[in-house]
């Protein structure tokens, strides 16, 4: 834009009008050139625009229902008929030439039909250009080779709007970019050296209305000579045939929106050219042209320019795709660390916290939160956790085939308006909703991340700026939409997730069917071994004690005795092998979990015990009442029972003293609640504290301390630790010991 | 009538203890006739009068003490023939064994065992235990084919 054009007010236009124009039926027609309306076959002239005096000679009324045959001479008449019944885009544009009192005019003419109706429209040749398809092959040929050998869609850009600049002699070409929603950004100009650049500027939706959107999808190009010509009305105003107005959809001519023409005028613009880039057959965007004075542009030359826009379309999935190429490969090989990483670790979640800088790159995302089982764990820029959560309740109901995104989370949950500036822009995968196993990536609002085309506040082009800042205020609480290749790699990332957990699950369940089939094996083995050896232990012992009955009198006492000797050692025998039986099969039970009142339980262990030891001086004692626990009743009643009877039994005072009771709560483990039973007994030198968990070992002689098998703390320990808890002893030689166990208070998962 | 006459059939590999149970017998006076079988095929070729038992005319016993760990055909299949035969099915089975498995126990009275004891090792008590079993099924209990018509 000049310098000289600062001082235009800008007026916001009025966009819903803009919107609702029918621009296709404004009725008429920029000056430059003429419009018939014809009715075939007769080729009947019942629509003409209002300029066929200056550019014809003939009044608009002395046409009308005329045969346009009259106006041509008969070669051009047999091409034009010809021309019907082929496709237009082949044959445009014919060249007439048309007899103005002996002054021979030529034109430009151009062919189409619609809703039945068949339009031709003219344009006077300005030059006597000669057209020929070499002139044309020549002006396109360089351009097209530079734009199929640019490396990068930019270069691509930057190579075109040079080649339409040489091309059309415009003042400025740009190539706008539409995004998702369809709001522009310039991302490529070639410019006169003394005008300010737009480069990078970015413009709201509203800038070219959906209207005109359509308009340019179904015309590949349009051209504004100058935007201060009169249009021209089309007589008769009404279609005859149709009795509305023509509809000028494919018509080059058709006359410009008044809003779009005040749009101009506030850049200053006189001229514009634009073509349509159509991607996937939606308009990708345009390569725009400006000029700050009057500016035609031949047909010829509009064709070559049309012809590189459509070369252009037809590049930009291959470039876009390139473009991508090397992100998709980076995404790939991101991911390919996370599946080789997430099998070693034990729970598939650990992987992906323990490498989230990775995970950020993934998507190129500022923050992300790992939801595992409900736990949290963030990095990068994010909500407050306590918002993540609240975040995670809303989202949960709206995640779709396991995924949810948006580039403007604070329009559709409000809540996020307070942190917007990390969180416009949110993903959120679901691994496993039932099991709360999500991940969240979080963007921040675009407005921090835009590239801002140069100091907003500096400059005194109004309009692109004021276009900028009308932009801006449309992209709060936005963030840079998520590209479908950053969609395409989560999704991946998540069957691969599902693989490794699915492969996992059938391992386990493998090894679980193994385990079982091992399990019952044992199971069996157990009894089996228990039982075969019984069976001659019962032998031994019953033979001796038949010997005993039988042959007393011959033995001796000496005999006697050492038969009775073997006795006691086959009944020793089955002690140890039921201890061990029991021990084995310790493992195999399935714990029974419910919340037990541990003073009940301990209460009935003393009275069991006190049957046994009635003739014994023993006090035991709870100094306060025991808290409830998570356990299985009759494992730990068996802990308590053989804890306090070793009080009891390795015990030489004459009083004997034992204390059951539980320490205040740790403050690192709150969950577990640590038990104690404190005695005065004999105590255990501190080298044995290991030692005495052990499967049969014993400190002491058979004959003292009424020598059990010595799988008592053994038995004691794997309950415990069944209850993912921990036992130890603590004592002092010759005074007592305390033996500490810990339970669960809360319900934890075996 | 009790079934005190009627002949018992023990089923039992282990000739220590075929031996101990004998003693035991002896001594508690009882003098049911005794029959043995040293493993499952033997038992169920008495039963069925087959096999080395197919012209002696085996009697039916009265209650049949089956050991679980049987070489060959084993205790629990044994058992489960019985059970399953028509005829046989009436005569009272009870387990007597070291097994002390709570799946062979279970087993056993799916099968439709009407006893089971667990073989304690002291002599005591295998005494004891034997005196309760004789006591029950052959002077407390009427069986089936001791009312004559």
């Amino acid at each position: 834009m000049s310098q000289s054009e600062d001082r235009i007010i800008v007026q916001t236009v009025n966009l819903t009008a803009y919107d609702k124009e029918f621009l296709h039926l404004s009725g008429a027609i920029q000056p430059h050139g003429i419009l018939f309306a014809l009715k075939e076959p007769q080729l009947e002239i019942i629509q003409v625009s209002n300029n066929t005096f200056e550019l014809l000679g003939f009044h608009p009324q002395a046409l009308l229902n005329q045969s346009l045959k009259d106006l041509l001479t008969p070669t051009e008449l047999l091409f034009i008929e010809g021309c019907l019944v082929k496709d237009f885009e082949s044959v445009n544009p014919i060249k007439l030439s048309i007899d103005m009192s002996n002054n021979i005019k030529n034109f430009d003419g151009i062919l189409h039909r619609c809703n039945g109706v068949l339009i031709l429209e003219l344009e006077p040749k300005l030059t006597q250009e000669d057209r020929n398809f070499i002139r044309f092959y020549h002006l396109v040929k360089g351009a097209i080779a530079k734009l199929q050998n640019a490396p990068t869609m930019s270069g691509m850009c930057q190579d075109i709007t040079q080649e339409v600049q040489n091309l059309t002699g415009f003042d400025r070409v740009m190539i706008y970019q539409f995004d998702g929603k369809q709001a522009g950004k310039v991302i490529a100009e070639e410019k006169r050296e003394d005008l300010n650049s737009y480069l990078g500027l970015h413009y709201p939706a509203s800038d070219i209305p959906d209207q005109a959107k359509k308009l340019y999808t179904r015309n590949r190009l349009r051209l504004i000579p100058d935007i201060n010509s009169q249009p021209k009305e089309l007589v008769p105003a009404q279609n005859p045939i149709t009795n509305e107005p023509l509809d000028l959809s494919y018509a080059v001519l058709r006359s410009v929106s008044p809003c779009h023409l005040e749009y101009l005028r506030n850049m200053g613009v006189t001229a514009s050219m634009s073509i349509s880039l159509n991607k996937d057959k939606k308009l990708w965007g345009l390569i725009a042209c400006h000029h700050y004075s009057p500016k035609y542009v031949s047909y010829e030359v509009r064709t070559a320019c049309e012809f590189l826009g459509q070369v252009m379309s037809l590049e930009l999935a291959a470039k876009e795709e390139n473009e991508n190429l090397d992100y998709k490969i980076k995404l790939k090989s991101i991911q390919a660390q996370f599946i080789e990483a997430m099998p070693l670790t034990e729970n598939f979640m650990d992987g992906l916290v323990k490498d989230k800088d990775n995970l950020l790159q993934l998507v190129a995302a500022q923050g992300v939160a790992i939801c595992a089982n409900g736990d949290l764990s963030i990095a990068g820029e994010t909500p407050s956790k306590s918002d993540i959560y609240n975040l995670i309740e809303w989202v949960e109901a709206k995640i779709d085939n396991d995924i949810f995104y948006t580039d403007c989370l604070p329009r559709l949950y409000p809540t996020a308006e307070k942190f917007k500036d990390v969180a416009s822009g949110l993903i959120v995968l679901s691994i496993s909703q039932t099991q709360k196993n999500y991940v969240l990536w979080f963007r921040p609002e675009v407005i921090q991340t835009v590239n801002w085309g140069g100091d907003p506040y500096s400059s005194v082009e109004l309009s692109p700026r004021k276009s900028f800042e009308l932009w801006q205020e449309t992209v709060r609480s936005q963030s840079l939409p998520w590209k479908q290749c950053e969609i395409d790699a989560i999704i991946e990332l998540r069957s691969a997730i599902v693989g490794i957990v699915l492969r996992k699950a059938d391992e386990l369940a493998r090894i679980n069917i193994e385990l079982a089939r091992s399990n019952s094996e044992l199971d069996a083995f157990a009894y089996i071994a228990s039982h075969d050896l019984k069976e001659p232990l019962r032998g031994i012992h019953n033979y001796s004690n038949f010997l005993i009955e039988d042959y007393a009198d011959v033995l001796q006492a000496e005999g006697v005795s050492k038969l009775q000797t073997l006795v006691r050692l086959t009944q020793r025998m089955e002690d140890l092998i039921n201890s061990l039986l029991h021990f084995s099969r310790l493992g195999r039970v399935e714990l029974t979990l419910q919340k037990t009142d541990l003073n009940e339980l301990v209460n009935s262990v003393i009275d069991i015990l006190n049957i046994s030891l009635k003739e014994t001086e023993v006090d035991i004692r709870l100094p306060r009442p025991l808290p409830s626990v998570y356990c299985d009743p009759v494992q730990i009643s068996e802990v308590f029972s053989n804890l306090i009877s070793n009080a009891i039994k390795y015990n030489n005072k004459p009083n004997k003293l034992v204390e059951v009771g539980f320490l205040d709560t740790a403050l690192n483990k709150p969950e577990y609640i640590v038990f104690y039973v404190k005695d005065n007994g004999i105590g255990i030198k501190e080298k044995h504290f290991d030692a005495i968990f052990r499967i049969f070992k014993r400190l002491h002689p058979l004959n003292k301390y009424g020598g059990g098998t010595g799988a008592g703390l053994t038995i004691a320990k794997k309950i415990v630790e069944r209850h993912n808890g921990e036992i130890w002893v603590k004592s002092a030689y010759g005074e007592g010991s305390t033996f500490y166990f810990t339970l669960p208070s809360v319900r934890v998962s075996q | 009538m009790t079934g005190s006459t009627q002949p018992l059939l023990l089923i039992e590999d282990s000739d220590e203890d075929f031996a101990a149970f004998e003693r035991i017998l002896r001594k508690a006076s009882i003098t049911n006739t005794i029959y043995r079988c040293v493993d499952g095929d033997e038992a169920l070729d008495f039963l069925h009068h087959k096999g080395q038992y197919s012209n002696s005319k085996a009697p039916r016993p009265g209650i049949i003490l089956l050991d679980l760990n049987l070489p060959g055909t084993d205790g629990r299949e044994v058992l489960e023939q019985i059970k399953q035969d028509n005829e046989l099915k009436m005569i009272p089975v009870v387990v007597f064994t070291t097994s002390s498995n709570p799946k062979d126990i279970e087993v056993c009275y799916r099968y439709g065992v009407n006893g089971y004891i667990i073989k304690p090792i002291d002599v005591k008590k295998l005494m004891r235990t034997i005196q309760v079993l004789i006591d029950y099924w052959f002077e407390a209990v009427i069986l089936p084919n001791s009312v004559r018509g």
